[in-house]
């Protein structure tokens, strides 16, 4: 299998899925002619054209909406936004109106678009920057939030979500855009809805997704699997909403220890999302309390070790898979 | 209606050859919908309350709906609008049944009681639907425009918003979208003077709302809202700029609401002198007397419309109260169209 970048394997998903179907759409600031803020899209105007690909100004209520109108009306949108950051201005666009409009118009209605974007700390962006919105969406019902680890499963997971009838917020992070991966060539599709064992042990359950899952929970499975002699379980979540709550329970109920990591900050946060999921079915498994390793409750501050210092570290991950196996 | 009154209109339309038969149908439409609006304000403050929730009634405004549906085709256009969609509806032809049961909760409701009073939909018709968040639905109307546009249907999308919703930020991003993109995108905006109880000359620094959408090389004018030939006329020469692929028009009809904005409106802010002025320009008065002029029809025809017209609504109204309630279990259903996991 060959290796590609994060972003050439977004990119291959949104081409593959252009060239088979005529409706799908690319929008966004800076997608065309410059070819991607971040270059996932380059090539794609020269590509598909300026009637398939199209740069917008920088309204993102507007472009979101339209987005959400051309949905409802027999096309497939995909939304770029430069970063999950910036939908903060035109939330009302998603979360009323993507969300709601087939629930609102008793079923008369499909939204079937793809949002997608980097999202969460991306380094030294500032606190108006660096926003994880994924406790946000994944609250909304109507909503479905995807979020890849890899650029396998950024590929796979993008052209189920660009099919997808129903509104899919897609999280990348502009961190893992050069990340390499093994991709296969021939066409392949993953499931939404549905969480991955990753790595199958004994001894703890751990829960992550995107970024927090490549950049710290990897290294912190092999650390504690070499140095420290405990056997992790480790759970790609891919989807947020709607959350796999089986493949999480079928899994503590083995191990009776949980974890879970992700950047957000922990009050309200994604993984206290999860607890509250989980904790019931799980109860009587449980052979500690959940540990939920989070983001300090701070803004995320610019300086290169007060941010680094605010984020889940490999170290934070060890203490807590050691709390909960009393290690 | 200040506002309405100072600004410069055009003038109205020479008046087409005709028998009078679509014009009965459009008077008859426009009397519908006031004794539409006339029953939910019984159904909504009669003991016992049958509506919930926010209602906006559009008695005063049906001139525009009424005449907006007259240039419709409902194979391809598309209409879009705010909160106060129950004329909109009914002149796109939405049985008073399903918008009367949609108001109870039923359902027998066009969105199967799960919209209410602000959210009616036909999507069969081109009713992209009510929409509560003011000036929520403007983007929305752009990217319907943009799907005519890429599909190359033809269609061309009516987009419809108030005067207080032309002060959100919505407003300014979607004018520039629709007319950079050169969409099939008519934007008309229903001036009724005020915005709950702020008058335009309170929240917008430029009283001529028309001069609002300036600015994004598309053409902006003032026309008379409470005449149904103009709003046919205007509108009909913006749609078929649009269809010719010449872009947005903004359109701003002035007319007057002669209800409160909502149910729970006291009315404070109106003088009784202007409300009495305002009757004089009733659309509805208006058209009938100009249908008398040309010989179309007399007053026992008009009373004979109007009885029809309230017979029609009570009953529709009757069999409403007389549906069920959605099953409890309903409520999850409608939420998502694919089944999950999914795999594709
Ligand atoms: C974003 C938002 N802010 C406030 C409201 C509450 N609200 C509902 S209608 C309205 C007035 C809008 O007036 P206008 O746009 O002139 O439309 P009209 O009611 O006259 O048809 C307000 C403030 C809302 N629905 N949405």
């Amino acid at each position: 299998m060959p290796a590609i970048q994060f972003r050439e394997a977004l990119r291959a998903a949104m081409v593959e899925e252009m060239e088979r179907d005529e409706t799908v759409f690319l929008m966004g600031e800076e997608v065309a002619q410059y070819n991607g803020a971040y270059k996932v899209s380059e090539g794609m105007l020269e590509k598909f054209g300026p009637r398939r690909v199209l740069d917008t100004p920088i309204s993102e209520a507007g472009f979101a909406g339209l987005g959400v109108g051309a949905a409802c009306c027999g096309l497939r949108p995909i939304i770029e936004f430069m970063s999950w950051s910036f939908t903060l201005v035109c939330m009302d666009q998603i979360i009323n109106n993507a969300a709601n409009i087939r629930y609102m118009s008793g079923g008369q209605f499909k939204v079937p678009i793809v949002f997608r974007g980097g999202n969460g700390i991306a380094h030294q962006l500032g606190a108006t920057h660096s926003h994880r919105m994924e406790a946000v969406y994944s609250r909304i019902p109507g909503l479905i939030v995807v979020a890849p680890s890899t650029p396998y499963e950024a590929k796979g997971l993008l052209k189920t979500s660009i099919r997808c009838d129903d509104p899919v917020i897609f999280l990348e992070s502009e961190k893992m855009l050069g990340e390499m991966g093994e991709v296969p060539e021939e066409e392949y599709l993953l499931p939404l809805g549905k969480a991955k064992v990753e790595r199958e042990g004994q001894d703890v359950t751990l829960l992550s997704y995107g970024r927090p899952l490549q950049r710290v929970v990897r290294p912190a499975v092999k650390a504690l699997s070499n140095d420290y002699n405990i056997d992790v379980e480790l759970i790609d979540l891919r989807t947020l909403r709607p959350l796999d709550v089986q493949t999480i329970v079928d899994s503590v109920r083995k191990t009776n220890r949980c974890v879970i990591v992700d950047e957000d900050w922990g009050y309200c946060g994604m993984g206290a999302g999860i607890i509250q999921k989980i904790q019931k079915p799980c109860f009587d498994d449980l052979d500690a309390p959940i540990e939920y390793v989070h983001s300090d409750e701070i803004p995320v501050p610019f300086s290169h070790p007060l941010e680094e210092a605010m984020m889940p570290s490999v170290d934070r991950i060890i203490a807590a898979v050691q709390e909960v196996c009393y290690k | 209606m200040a506002v309405a009154d100072q600004v410069q209109r055009r003038p109205p339309a020479p008046r087409p050859q005709s028998d009078g038969r679509l014009e009965r149908e459009r008077l008859r439409m426009m009397m519908l919908i006031r004794r539409f609006e006339e029953r939910t304000y019984q159904e909504y403050t009669r003991p016992g309350q049958k509506i919930g929730g926010f209602c906006h009634l559009y008695s005063g405004q049906e001139a525009i709906a009424v005449g907006t549906a007259a240039i419709f085709d409902k194979s391809k256009d598309y209409l879009i609008n705010g909160y106060r969609c129950h004329g909109h509806s009914l002149a796109l032809g939405m049985s008073p049944h399903a918008a009367m049961a949609e108001l109870f909760g039923k359902a027998t409701g066009c969105s199967h009681g799960k919209g209410g009073s602000m959210h009616l939909f036909q999507a069969e018709v081109g009713n992209n639907g009510g929409h509560g968040i003011v000036g929520g639905q403007i983007p929305l109307g752009v990217g319907m425009a943009f799907a005519q546009s890429y599909k190359k249907t033809g269609g061309v999308t009516f987009c419809f918003l108030g005067d207080g919703a032309v002060n959100q930020g919505t407003h300014n991003e979607s004018l520039n979208l629709a007319s950079l993109f050169k969409l099939p995108c008519i934007f008309v905006v229903e001036n009724n003077g005020v915005a709950m109880g702020t008058q335009v000359e309170r929240a917008s620094a430029e009283i001529d709302l028309a001069q609002r959408g300036c600015g994004y090389g598309m053409p902006h004018y003032n026309i008379d809202g409470n005449d149904v030939d103009v709003v046919i006329t205007e509108l009909g020469k913006a749609k078929e700029a649009a269809a010719r692929g010449e872009g947005p028009t903004y359109i701003v009809a002035n007319t007057y609401r002669f209800r409160g904005h909502s149910m729970s409106d006291p009315l404070k802010y109106r003088t009784k002198e202007e409300a009495e002025r305002a009757k004089l320009r009733d659309p509805i008065k208006l058209y009938q007397q100009r249908m008398k002029d040309n010989g179309w029809i007399n007053d026992e025809q008009i009373e004979a419309l109007d009885h029809q017209a309230a017979q029609e609504i009570d009953q529709a109204t009757r069999q409403a109260d007389a549906d069920p309630f959605p099953a409890p279990e309903d409520r999850f259903q409608e939420i998502l169209a694919e089944k999950y996991p999914l795999e594709k």
